[in-house]
């Protein structure tokens, strides 16, 4: 037993106090000197301060050159995969493109709105400083999600200042040397940022989970609003910490969620943090309001755009409205024209039907005519003939008389005067 | 004189074949410890300091090992001085298994190198969440040490391919 502590001991002395072929220090010395390394940091020593700046200038500026072939095979694989993808994604853009450029007249009047209220309530923020930066190193470890940017105190960048993707919301800045800054991501599991739900502006706080998701917590409404469309998560502005309504990312709601109401609801990022390349950081400040004559005719301005764009869409609406009445009576005409057409047809074929039926009617008229003619002839034959057995004798001439010959006219008159009269 | 100047020159790069692989490990932006996968991250670092502090302590230095931590750190953003010093215990802790070891194999070396590789993640998580209040992921930390663990082979045998066939050294592994 005693043998063994002291092989142990041996070994473990061997191992860390022994330098060893070709080591110029122990083990041991250098894990001290790690300990007393990160003592001093986490006390916020001065001197390791200026160390670790040296030590982060040096060693970002390395990385990006040992990173260098690596980049660029990446950059080529992207770019072959981006050209296989052209003309799928040229439709898909021409689509979207069509569907966007309906929607920016309105959307371009809300924004000024915006503007207009947000003055309103001293809630209006404006860029005051902007530097455009190139992202050095791209290293996203498991323990901090982060970037390098190659901007640093030199060119004014500021702990905590906001960094934008085309105006989508990265990071913020958390560390910053002379040439260098870090940019701590928000897809970072220590990123907390303060957020808001629209619609519906549920206030929540988003913190980072995998390298395209963050994670809702605290959410203060867990009853996520009934809606087909995607919630738009944007940052809601509180606690200071970065300008409201800078988009971050996209909730789908499906019916397993709003079943479930699950607490964790994981927000789509709009913006891919493994592919930047160029960033925006900026740091936002409130406008001045001053009885200036600049910003009052700064306000006259935009009121007067806003004037102008509520007119043409005032004069939109009408138009609209108009054409949406025009197309009612192009559509009600049309209607009346087919039933005229219709309505002409059909009487047209009635007036042939009856053209005929009054030709049928004529000649039945006359065939009528002449029977009542023959009738009537007939009827004054037999009444003649019925005279002429009672009163021809009065009318007929013979040796005694000198009356009418029998068949003449004076005869026939004679008869059906019941005999001579004077 | 000019071919032995040369033999030289190879020689040293040969040498510091190992130390350059940590170091460029170190500085690249390609962590292995990030790949984006949920499931697969290892830690490359740890298998080749691991193994040549085994097979080859001459060949990475504990200066050099030093600074990759130190570089490691600003690189990952981790408080500087932590990977150092995980580093080192896992040179310490391959100095005393070599010590101990009298017939060598991969399958005790590589147990000793999961043991050690579980104590220092829980010394790096303990020291991240308690003092720095970190807030790491268990899950991630795990599969990254277990996928550490079984490419421990796959690596070791490479190194011992790369010393045999391309060094030429007969008494790799």
């Amino acid at each position: 037993m005693e043998t063994s502590r002291d092989d142990f001991i041996i070994a473990i002395r061997s191992a860390f106090l022994k330098k060893g072929t070709k080591q110029r220090f122990s083990i041991l010395s250098l894990i001290f000197f790690s300990i007393i390394l990160l003592i001093l940091s986490s006390f916020n020593f001065k001197v390791i301060d200026y160390v670790k700046k040296t030590i982060n200038e040096i060693v970002y500026r390395s990385s990006f050159i040992v990173s260098g072939p690596e980049n660029f095979l990446k950059e080529n694989y992207f770019t072959v995969n981006r050209h296989l993808k052209l003309y799928e994604e040229n439709k898909k853009i021409v689509d979207e493109l069509n569907s966007l450029k309906r929607k920016d007249l309105s959307q371009k009047i809300t924004i000024l709105e915006n503007i207009k209220y947000k003055k309103l309530i001293d809630d209006y923020f404006i860029e005051d400083n902007q530097v455009v930066a190139k992202v050095l190193i791209d290293r996203q470890s498991p323990f901090l999600r982060s970037i390098i940017i190659n901007k640093g105190s030199k060119n004014d960048i500021k702990l905590g200042m906001v960094v934008l993707d085309e105006g989508y919301l990265v990071g913020k800045i958390v560390e910053v040397n002379f040439f260098t800054s870090r940019v701590l991501l928000i897809s970072d599991i220590n990123s907390k940022i303060p957020v808001s739900l629209q619609p519906g502006d549920i206030q929540a706080i988003m913190s980072g989970k995998e390298q395209q998701e963050g994670v809702l917590q605290y959410v203060r409404d867990k009853n996520l609003p009934e809606i087909n469309e995607k919630i738009q998560v944007v940052t809601s502005g509180a606690g200071g910490l970065f300008k409201s309504g800078i988009p971050i990312g996209t909730i789908a709601i499906d019916d397993e969620i709003l079943a479930n109401n699950k607490e964790d609801k994981i927000v789509d990022f709009h913006r891919n943090y493994s592919q930047l390349k160029y960033v925006r950081v900026v740091s936002f400040s409130k406008e001045k309001i001053i009885l200036d004559p600049l910003s009052k005719s700064n306000t006259t301005i935009l009121n007067l755009e806003i004037e102008e764009v509520n007119q043409q869409q005032e004069t939109l609406r009408i138009l609209l409205e108009q054409k949406k009445i025009a197309d009612e009576i192009r559509v009600r005409i049309q209607k009346e024209n087919n039933f005229l057409r219709n309505e002409h047809i059909r009487l047209k074929q009635e007036s042939g039907f009856l053209k005929i039926e009054r030709t049928r009617l004529k000649n039945e008229i006359l065939i009528i005519k002449k029977n009542n003619q023959k009738n009537k002839i007939q009827d004054e034959e037999i009444e003649f003939l019925k005279k002429n057995l009672f009163f021809g004798h009065k009318c007929r001439k013979n040796i005694i008389n000198n009356l009418y010959k029998v068949g003449t006219p004076e005869y026939r008159k004679c008869v059906l005067k019941k005999g001579l009269k004077k | 004189m000019n071919k032995i100047y040369q033999n030289n020159i190879t020689q040293n790069i040969q040498k510091y074949i190992p130390t350059i692989l940590l170091f460029i490990s170190v500085l690249n932006e390609f962590d292995f410890n990030n790949l984006g996968y949920i499931y697969f991250s290892f830690n490359f670092s740890y298998i080749l300091i691991f193994y040549y502090s085994l097979k080859k302590s001459e060949s990475l230095g504990y200066v050099y090992i030093f600074i990759a931590g130190l570089f490691n750190d600003v690189v990952v953003g981790t408080p500087i001085g932590i990977s150092s010093l995980m580093y080192l215990i896992l040179c310490g802790a391959a100095a005393y298994l070599r010590n101990i070891t009298l017939r060598p194999s991969l399958i005790k070396d590589s147990i000793f190198f999961l043991i050690t590789i579980l104590i220092i993640n829980s010394l790096l998580f303990m020291y991240l969440s308690f003092v720095f209040s970190y807030e790491l992921n268990y899950f991630d930390q795990i599969i990254n040490i277990i996928y550490t663990f079984l490419l421990y082979f796959l690596f070791a045998n490479l190194f011992i391919f790369f010393e045999k066939k391309i060094l030429g050294n007969r008494h790799a592994g």
